[in-house]
């Protein structure tokens, strides 16, 4: 399996945090209120273990919410943000600030989490870009409801494809949720992102 | 390798195509100058091609200066990435408008955004805005979201009195004692029975019986001033209210003030076995005070103590118990 050092994921880590907090900054302007957000952690394991951790986290709930936006260039990747299905109630609605009595998130809703997963997806694959220092072409958000491995089989990846998948901690008036970011990558870009993850060191350390 | 001819002509096709798409198109070049502005926005916006071509697009529509669909165009110019601005969380950012009469009601169309990058050959990144009108699906789901909480304040209310239910009555016991217990504030409890209902029922009949559960529902809730408060029709004749924050002297006033506003209704009662003519109530009080925190049951059973000795000690009158 695919891993980074210590000092790799530490930096990756510190990479994708300022990522997120841009994305916090953005989302924060829509509410007028304070959105925090950051990455506590990152792992690469492969799609199987991917779903197993997502689902095991939210056995009750059952559903999962993604929206998944497909990225090209320099490498290719299908971003895919995931909540439970109850949480992403929770955060549209304490995003819209009002509360609909609906077990369901209505149409308006799952675009307004499109919304939500297009400004958390762009900010934090636009860090990956600017690591690898290239341009990267996005598409559209996709709004996806099933079980976490049907979500990531949309993306056509095989069961063994290595998912880098961020911890997402998400936090609006007193309310903290947990989500993930997958980045389904193939495996040349997963070792260009650890070479670049070490320029990246080593421009930080003024060694580069 | 298409002739002039097949490329004018298909120049002229995508020009009319966008000019009859259903939707906003805008094109922005890599200076945030406006290069394309579709039929569409002229007719929405009331701004021709001489007002918005090559001038700078925040100058045309500055009321989006700095704001997310600024960030849009720079993340599509500059990042090369689309975004999306949902209808729910960015409010009609465009100045459009369905009608002149909606336009003189300041109503704006309500819209769902997209910022996508377009590569242009020989020149630096373009960026086309779509505008969709998404007003219909905002008007279906403002009438579902009123139907559902319609629906919802029907499932807690009560069908003939229109007060909260038993359910109802359920769900803020659990809230209130919880809340009670965390900020160590006291909560009381009041159970209220009509006095002699079934004799008042036998005599006048159920419609006349029905009619006084109404009165005597309205004039009680009525009472209760602070929004946390609340009674229920706890069953048949009897009602419960939930005082947070009241202690017993706070509720037994409050009692006594609710046993004289039945009286005075003054609803006549043939048959209140000997007693006033008229429909009283009895009232039983039980609270938890701070320091001492029970459960729900403990308290409900106190306050269903507390009423059975107002009934047993004559009637129209208020009785406290110590849940225990």
């Amino acid at each position: 399996m695919f891993s980074l050092s210590e000092l790799e994921t530490d930096a990756l880590i510190e990479i994708f945090n300022i990522g997120v907090g841009q994305a916090a900054a953005s989302m924060s302007a829509i509410v007028n209120e304070t959105v925090r957000m950051s990455v506590p952690s990152v792992s690469f394991i492969n799609r199987t273990d991917a779903a197993r951790l997502l689902d095991g986290k939210a056995p009750e709930a059952g559903a999962i919410c993604g929206v998944s936006q497909h990225y090209e260039g320099a490498f290719s990747t299908e971003a895919i943000l995931m909540f439970p299905e109850d949480k992403s109630l929770e955060i549209v609605r304490l995003m819209v600030g009002e509360s609909v009595p609906l077990k369901e998130l209505t149409e308006m809703e799952q675009e307004a989490m499109c919304e939500i997963g297009n400004i958390i997806l762009n900010s934090c694959v636009g860090t990956l870009a600017n690591i690898f220092q290239r341009e990267l072409h996005g598409s559209l958000p996709e709004y996806h409801i099933g079980t976490s491995d049907e979500i990531l089989i949309a993306s056509g990846s095989r069961h063994d494809t290595v998912v880098l998948m961020l911890h997402i901690d998400f936090v609006l008036e007193k309310h903290q949720i947990h989500g993930y970011v997958a980045f389904v990558l193939d495996i040349s870009a997963l070792h260009d992102l650890k070479e670049q993850i070490n320029l990246y060191i080593a421009r930080a350390m003024g060694q580069a | 390798m298409m002739n002039p001819v097949n490329e004018a002509h298909r120049l002229h096709l995508l020009h009319s195509v966008l000019c009859a798409v259903n939707l906003g198109a805008i094109v922005l070049d890599n200076e945030r100058r406006v290069v394309l502005w579709n039929s569409w926005m002229i007719k929405h916006s009331g701004l021709g091609h001489d007002k918005v071509i090559g001038a700078d697009f925040f100058t045309v529509c500055p009321g989006l200066r700095g704001g997310r669909m600024e960030a849009a165009i720079q993340q599509a110019l500059y990042n090369n990435f689309p975004s999306l601005l949902s209808q729910t969380l960015n409010k009609a950012p465009f100045v459009l408008h369905a009608s002149p009469v909606t336009a003189a009601r300041n109503e704006r169309i309500q819209q769902a955004v997209e910022v996508t990058p377009i590569a242009v050959e020989g020149a630096p990144r373009h960026c086309l805005i779509q505008i969709n009108d998404v007003s219909i699906a905002v008007g279906r789901e403002k009438l579902l979201r009123e139907q559902a909480m319609v629906l919802r304040s029907q499932t807690f209310a009560d069908g003939l009195t229109g007060i909260a239910n038993r359910r109802h009555f359920d769900v803020a016991m659990e809230k209130e004692h919880r809340r009670a217990k965390r900020g160590g504030t006291p909560l009381s409890l009041l159970m209220i029975d009509i006095d002699h209902f079934k004799a008042y029922n036998d005599h006048y009949g159920h419609q006349k019986g029905d009619q006084c559960l109404i009165q005597v529902a309205a004039a009680l809730a009525g009472m209760l001033k602070r929004p946390c408060d609340l009674m229920a029709r706890y069953g048949g004749e009897e009602f419960a209210m939930v005082l947070p924050e009241t202690d017993v002297e706070q509720a037994t006033v409050m009692a006594e003030a609710i046993r004289a506003r039945a009286q005075e209704l003054a609803i006549p009662h043939e048959r209140n076995n000997g007693e006033l003519p008229q429909i009283t109530v009895s009232i039983g009080i039980a609270t938890q005070k701070v320091d001492t925190a029970v459960e729900i049951e403990t308290l409900i059973g106190a306050a269903d103590r507390a009423l059975y000795l107002a009934k047993r000690n004559g009637r129209n009158r208020i009785e406290s118990m110590l849940p225990a």
